[in-house]
């Protein structure tokens, strides 16, 4: 892997924000004299990148760029907490929300405030403000879905009320810097929540206004590397998924559809087609252009809401990507001329190639990946104009190094003998051995029910806190997805809560169908702490020694309405092989 | 202060003749704007602790409203003079057109010490002022605000008698009122943040860094108080102030080449703006003759203590390089000396420009006292930012294009604005 440094884009070589937006020549320019933080970074690079490796005849018809932005650097930051005495309640342990109030009563430094009021007079579409954090840049690992975004309709019909809702956002992305999960994640990288520090970028969202939703016709994450490659695909072809609507879908571990660039008509493996109804995208995240909702400046997704397809049928955005259910005949037949349930499958664009997405993505990650040295994950959003009159539009949003291992781990098959395992798995995340973990902390099977699990992540809270203090890597086992945000797929932990696991095994229970993946954001989390990620499908549990977790005699153990914690006399030892996706561990 | 040989009124007119000329205004128009539309001069009488009785001598001009409102600062000084407040009351007309904001331009004053009155004997003089003109100021007719020696306790008192006598509140009768009383967040910061607002707009029309820079200022008091904040929070340096000593009754100037740090200085700071001497040397600052600042080896001088101080015996010197003079004070530059900054090829951001931030501050109290909403510190700043930008770049646009220099381009913009509201209404 190239070292990150020889990527950096200084700010020197960088445009100052003239008060232009729009009308300005620059698509990325910025205010102050600060580090632009992680994320900012990547885009500044990936600007450069664009710029010197695509050249806008190479896809007729097709507009690929970042979206105009200004970052807010982290000098600006700096002077907002100092100018309204932050420190002592951000380093608190007070609650999210009052942090994120007393961070919405300070001002913005007044050399901050007339540019923005500048943007803001010119500026009628909706924005983005999301966080670009010191820390991430420093250690050149993003911190996925960490800090707070916030997507602005900015559509008010006067400058003050605009204005006012931007410096919300914006005082809502320095408040999450010192939120809670952020205040775990922080602790869990050895790093110090004082020495962190929050850039800010104020970019366009990429979409068309239909009625009161604002929204891409597509968003997708693309990754050079699979984790997870399904029939005959191979990890270094990469992965795709693509989502109707905004990103949140996909980042956050929604409904999305996933295929390889390589083989890009190759669909997901769905049992039978009410499966591929059941399980494609059915809601979809939009920007509310409509009924100003309840004043909330610290709730993140003030400004949006789920939409049902209806909605998108109605704007007329599904004809690009939708297939339709015949029910005569049980075939999936693309496209939307006919009546029956819509499928989300993007048939027309990666079967009938009505725009060369997946060239575009390839050429894009083959890019990025070249430049950065190591595998990547990007992030993008696609405008289609539903009369034809605009150029497709490939907005790039993201690019962030992902961490792949490359050390080489053989699984003999005489290791896995029962006696010797804890638990093996054919669906394995990572690569790479470790053996330092004493520490063992599980759901306990025998009360497990999905109904508990938001109980159950409160109590992994606090064993994480216990550990993570005592500076003690662990083994997590439990049931259903992790990190998922319905508790009824999994237990709905953040990163923050389970930051100190080293090995995490998730298991699905019957009647639990739950594909085995996460969402970007916490996908990525696990990637970039080499987390080892074992899945064990359903009708598979009996590969969990849980017998040995009861019975084996341990130097410690704690134990809480649902969850234990062990500590064993001697270390486990975990394997796992990422080539062929396979992993044991070892008791 | 006027001072022996300086008739400020003249120089105001002086300083109308060129542009009204270059601008080929008609005689009317130029009668019109050359003296006040309205002049009050009255009696008033207090009554003293003592027992004794007092009879004060206040003024109140309004040079022009075609604009909009009159809007102009009531002092209470000693050696106040008609004349002065005559050429302040055009100078307010000019600030407020060169900004753009809807008003016209009036000043008042009070012939008297306070340091020598009590509260209750200002509590009256103040009262009875308005007693004397509340039939000739008002919300919508000519709105005071503090200046040389009131402030918002002034105003307030000032309010209370107006709103007592019409029965009912006018809080955009006057501004410069307490927070929480009808005052606005941000206008303590206002004319500081004003100054350096311009001269950040200059710099970067120069391609110059504000890090890059070194800058002199003469004052301590509120304007320059705000102009070092941030203009430092901007990069820039400042390396000496100046100010006054109540108890020597001279100003010295405190230099640090490295770099004064404005937090310690306001720390041993008295409640007059006069700086701890002793205590300045201990903290390694060189305590200078008042009038050093403007020896200074700087980028950029900013005057923002007193009027006529940039002479025609001081301006020899300003050293080669200087580049930039943002004037925080009301005329702090002779004509004498504007001709030899003129020469010398120094970029000047004239005084009604540069210390516009203070009056374009109190509009927004005006307005958000007229509508009894206040706005957060956020907006009032970032408008401030937005209005102040907007005015330079107008003026140095047209300083560029017709190759006026900098004052003559503020004037020739504010002028015709007001003379063209005149037209506009039948007057001329």
């Amino acid at each position: 892997m190239k070292n990150p440094k020889q990527n950096r884009i200084e700010l020197s070589s960088l445009k100052s924000f003239n008060r232009k937006f729009f009308d300005g020549e620059e698509d990325f320019t910025y205010v102050g004299d600060g580090s632009l933080g992680g994320k900012a970074q990547g885009l500044a690079f990936a600007t450069h990148l664009l710029k010197n490796n695509i050249s806008e005849n190479e896809f007729p018809g097709v507009v690929i760029n970042i979206p105009k932005m200004v970052v807010l650097t982290t000098s600006c930051f700096d002077n907002f907490m100092r100018l309204n005495k932050l420190y002592d309640i951000a380093y608190s342990n007070e609650p999210d929300n009052i942090i994120a109030y007393k961070f919405q009563e300070g001002s913005l430094p007044v050399d901050l405030i007339g540019d923005l009021r500048a943007l803001i007079a010119k500026v009628n579409t909706p924005l983005a403000v999301r966080s670009s954090s010191l820390l991430e840049d420093a250690m050149y690992e993003p911190f996925a879905g960490i800090y707070g975004t916030k997507m602005i309709p900015n559509n008010q019909p006067d400058t003050t009320t605009r204005f006012r809702k931007l410096t919300e956002a914006i005082k809502f992305v320095y408040a999450s810097t010192f939120f809670k999960e952020a205040k775990d994640y922080i602790k869990a990288t050895k790093n110090r929540i004082k020495d962190e520090k929050m850039a800010v970028i104020i970019q366009e969202i990429v979409g068309f206004r239909y009625d009161d939703r604002f929204y891409p016709t597509i968003s997708g994450v693309a990754r050079s590397y699979n984790f997870y490659p399904m029939g005959f695909a191979k990890p270094e072809e990469g992965v795709v998924d693509l989502a109707l609507g905004l990103g949140k879908t996909i980042v956050d571990g929604g409904v999305s559809w996933t295929f390889s660039p390589s083989r890009p008509k190759s669909k997901p493996p769905f049992a039978n087609v009410k499966d591929m109804i059941e399980l494609t995208q059915n809601k979809y995240w939009v920007v509310n252009m409509g009924k100003p909702p309840a004043y909330d400046p610290i709730k993140e997704t003030e400004y949006m809401f789920e939409a049902d397809l209806t909605d998108a049928e109605y704007d007329g955005t599904l004809k690009f990507i939708a297939s339709t259910y015949d029910a005569a005949s049980d075939r999936v037949k693309p496209g939307i001329g006919y009546p029956g349930p819509r499928i989300i499958n993007f048939s027309q664009i990666l079967e009938f190639n009505i725009f060369p997405l997946n060239k575009i993505v390839k050429k894009v990650l083959d890019t990025c990946e070249e430049a950065v040295g190591t595998a990547v994950e990007i992030e993008f959003a696609i405008t289609l104009d539903k009369n034809d009159c605009k150029p497709v539009r490939f907005g790039f949003l993201q690019v962030r190094p992902m961490v792949v291992s490359d050390e080489k781990v053989e699984i003999e098959q005489e290791d896995l003998s029962p006696e010797k395992i804890l638990l093996s798995s054919k669906y394995v995340l990572g690569n790479g051995t470790v053996d330092t973990i004493t520490d063992i902390v599980y759901v306990k099977p025998e009360v497990f029910e999905a109904k508990y699990s938001p109980e159950i992540a409160i109590e992994i809270e606090k064993i994480n806190k216990s550990l993570i203090d005592n500076n003690k890597k662990y083994l997590l086992i439990g049931f259903g997805r992790w990190g998922s945000s319905d508790p009824w797929l999994g237990i709905p932990v953040n990163w923050g809560q389970i930051s100190g696991a080293r090995v995490i095994v998730e298991s699905m229970f019957s009647g639990m169908n739950v594909e085995l993946s996460q969402g970007s954001h916490f996908f990525h989390n696990i990637t970039s702490f080499r987390v080892l990620y074992f899945s064990v499908p359903a009708g598979e549990q009996n590969n969990i020694d849980w017998n040995w977790l009861k019975t084996n005699n341990t130097v410690r153990q704690t134990e809480l309405k649902f969850i234990k914690h062990i500590e064993l006399n001697k270390p486990l030892s975990v394997k796992v092989d990422g080539r062929k996706g396979l992993g044991v561990i070892f008791k | 202060m006027a001072t022996k040989n300086f008739n400020a009124f003249e120089m105001a007119q002086a300083q109308f003749d060129k542009v009204a000329a270059q601008l080929e205004l008609d005689t009317a128009t130029r009668n019109l704007l050359r003296q006040p539309l309205r002049e009050y001069h009255f009696s008033i009488p207090v009554h003293m602790d003592d027992g004794s009785y007092s009879v004060f001598r206040g003024f109140r001009v309004q040079h022009n409203d075609a604009r909009g409102p009159g809007k102009g600062g009531i002092r209470f000084h000693p050696q106040e003079t008609v004349d002065t407040v005559k050429a302040l009351a055009m100078w307010m007309t000019w600030k407020c057109s060169v900004v753009d904001i809807p008003l016209g331009g009036s000043k008042g004053g009070v012939i008297c010490d306070p340091h020598n009155l009590s509260l209750r004997e200002q509590e009256q003089l103040c009262r009875g002022w308005v007693r004397q003109l509340s039939k000739d100021v008002g919300p919508l007719r000519d709105v005071p605000a503090p200046d040389v020696m009131t402030n918002a306790q002034h105003m307030l008192w000032m309010l209370d008698e107006f709103e007592a006598i019409n029965g009912a509140k006018y809080p955009g009768l006057i501004t410069g009122k307490p927070i929480g009383m009808g005052g606005s967040l941000g206008r303590t910061e206002a004319t500081g943040y004003g100054v350096i607002f311009t001269v950040r707009e200059a710099l970067k029309e120069h391609n110059i860094k504000p890090e890059n820079t070194v800058a002199a200022v003469q004052g301590f008091g509120n304007v320059a108080q705000y102009a070092i904040e941030l203009f430092e929070h901007i990069g820039g340096k400042v390396i000496c102030v100046s100010c006054w000593d109540q108890e020597d009754q001279i100003s010295y100037t405190f230099k640090k080449k490295d770099g004064i740090d404005l937090k310690t200085l306001l720390g041993i700071t008295d409640r007059f703006g006069g700086i701890n001497k002793i205590k300045a040397k201990d903290l390694g600052y060189e305590v200078l003759p008042g009038d050093k600042w403007i020896e200074q080896e700087v980028d950029i001088l900013l005057p923002c203590a007193l009027e006529n101080q940039v002479t025609a015996d001081t301006v020899t010197k300003i050293k080669p390089s200087v580049k930039f003079i943002a004037e925080g004070a009301n005329g702090p530059t002779t004509p004498e000396a504007d001709k030899v900054i003129q020469e010398k090829n120094i970029f000047i951001i004239p005084d009604f420009l540069a210390n516009a931030g203070g009056v374009t501050c109190s509009y927004f109290e005006q307005v958000q006292s007229n509508m009894n909403y206040y706005w957060e510190k956020d907006e009032v700043l970032s408008r401030l930012d937005e209005k102040m930008t907007s005015a330079y770049l107008k003026v140095s646009e047209l300083a560029r294009q017709r190759k006026l220099y900098m004052r003559d381009a503020a004037y020739v913009i504010a002028i015709k604005r007001v003379a063209q509201a005149c037209k506009d209404r039948g007057w001329v």
